[in-house]
């Protein structure tokens, strides 16, 4: 993260003073305490969580149902999207038409999937994969316009091969891209993923989420969300980290 | 910067070529209507001339060039470069510098001008070398680790002018390189150019909007006119080298940038 010492500090002191404030509320019985279970409540039963193997085992089933998801998402929707910018015909036709399908929100198909898939690892995973691949696409689009033709005339003139073009100018111009758009699509993977685990699900962290919180288990509930809530920052952070070492060009 | 009065004089074994144009044509087609961009130019360039193109816009001067760049392909006549036809861009044989921005942003300086290079499988010491020696040429020794974000304009295209040359062409060609630079860095960007096309000897075909920087720096000015291009004057410009700033406001320069307004007036 960006900023200097201060900026980080007052970061820093935000962040504890929401805790402070959940803590005080809680503790003076400002909030309902049986609503609002206090921060160091909350995270003691995150790692009593932690220790379940149920838990761990539901975070399992999630990661490897988002795993999946993403590595089919992303190279194909990277696929797709190089095939539409590339052909400036398809482009044109194809492009509106996926803005059209990309404003539909996503979690009115979830009910097909459940009964073309049934409840199951696929369904997820099949759902995960088709509220990612849309963002994919369009974020390739963006990418490879991105690339200046000037750059590839340059490439040409020093006689440049195909291969040689896609490693030197097109994956580095279209990189910065690229690596967006990869955390962009996690965010919508993670959220497509606990989405179906939450409305029709045995096992996964979004089905216990949604347990925890039908059963009123408030302290259960909240630990979930501290826990998915991290990973979440976790993965996107590692991504903006390579990122910001891969596009220190970019002015 | 060196400055003028330590010219190093033409080298005569530098490496240098010659470029014959003859009944060169291009015709492209848009809305399925025939549009004739370039329209029968002949021209003969000896080895280590200053060639400068002018010309209205879209009289296809900049179409010419990348013809001779091997970048397009010619409608009609031929090209040669060094007496062999030019087919496809041989990097051995021309060198081209583009307007901005041409170099890529995620190199070095001094990876930038080692492109073409990096292209043939050049070993990274050599490459290291070869990118040393040009980024010396043009006055940016101590700049290679400097990445273009971090270059002023005229930095950035004499980095630019390094990568053309880097693999020694007999020929470089020129399009509009100092077009986005303000006039000042436009001037010494000029008496640069003079000074490394001085010390290397080659031939070297500039193209450019600007009739002052036309004169300034040619042996020879070709003047086209607009759809069809083709070419409606030859000057040779007789004024002695080194080229001075004081010559600008000369009779002889202005003369010449004259005749040459007239002939672009008329056409456009």
């Amino acid at each position: 993260m960006s900023g200097t010492l201060g900026i980080k500090a007052a970061r820093i002191a935000i962040v504890l003073a929401v805790f402070a404030l959940w803590e005080a509320l809680s503790r003076a019985g400002i909030v309902n305490p049986r609503l609002l279970p206090s921060a160091s409540e909350t995270f003691a039963m995150l790692g009593e969580l932690l220790q379940r193997a149920s838990v761990r085992n539901d975070l399992v089933v999630t990661a490897s149902e988002v795993a999946t998801a993403f590595v089919l998402a992303v190279p194909i929707g990277t696929l797709i999207g190089f095939l539409i910018a590339e052909n400036r015909y398809f482009a044109e036709v194809v492009k509106p038409l996926l803005f059209f399908a990309f404003s539909i929100p996503k979690s009115i198909f979830l009910p097909m999937f459940i009964l073309v898939f049934g409840v199951g690892f696929s369904e997820k995973v099949g759902f995960g994969f088709f509220s990612t691949i849309f963002i994919v696409i369009m974020s390739t689009t963006t990418a490879v316009e991105s690339v200046k033709v000037e750059h590839l005339t340059v490439a040409r003139s020093y006689g440049a091969t195909a291969a040689q073009t896609a490693f030197r100018v097109y994956l580095p111009s279209m990189l910065p891209v690229l690596l967006e758009a990869l955390r962009i699509s996690m965010i919508f993977n993670l959220t497509g993923v606990i989405l179906a685990e939450m409305y029709a699900s045995r096992d996964g962290i979004g089905h216990q989420i949604a347990t925890w919180g039908e059963n009123f288990q408030m302290k259960q509930l909240l630990a979930g969300v501290l826990m998915i809530g991290a990973i979440a920052m976790i993965f996107n952070e590692l991504v903006r980290w390579v990122e910001t070492r891969c596009s220190h060009w970019r002015t | 910067m060196q400055p003028l009065a330590n010219i190093t004089p033409l080298k005569p074994a530098a490496r240098a070529g010659a470029v014959q144009l003859a009944g060169v044509g291009q015709i492209y087609e848009t809305s399925g209507q025939d549009v004739v961009a370039v329209s029968d130019v002949s021209l003969e360039v000896r080895p280590g001339r200053f060639v400068v193109l002018v010309g209205p816009s879209g009289c296809g001067k900049s179409s010419l060039l990348m013809m001779m760049a091997g970048l397009r392909p010619q409608t009609s006549g031929t090209i040669l470069i060094n007496g062999a036809s030019i087919d496809v861009p041989d990097p051995n044989r021309v060198g081209v510098v583009f307007q901005e921005p041409s170099l890529f942003p995620w190199l070095t300086a001094e990876e930038n001008v080692e492109f073409p290079l990096t292209l043939r499988g050049v070993s990274r010491k050599d490459r290291r070398i070869k990118a040393e020696e040009a980024l010396q040429l043009v006055g940016l020794d101590s700049f290679g680790k400097r990445h273009p974000h971090e270059l002023s304009g005229g930095m950035k295209q004499r980095v630019s002018i390094a990568r053309g040359l880097v693999q020694d062409p007999p020929v470089l060609l020129m399009d509009e390189p100092f077009a986005a630079l303000d006039e000042q860095t436009r001037m010494t960007m000029g008496d640069e150019l003079l000074r490394i096309w001085a010390a290397t000897g080659k031939t070297i075909i500039f193209v450019t909007h600007s009739l002052t920087e036309a004169v300034y720096l040619a042996d020879e000015v070709v003047v086209m006119s607009a759809r069809p291009g083709r070419i409606v004057d030859r000057l040779d410009v007789a004024l002695p080298r080194p080229r001075t700033f004081e010559m600008l406001s000369g009779d002889a320069f202005g003369s010449l940038r004259d005749r040459i307004w007239r002939h672009i007036r008329k056409s456009a």
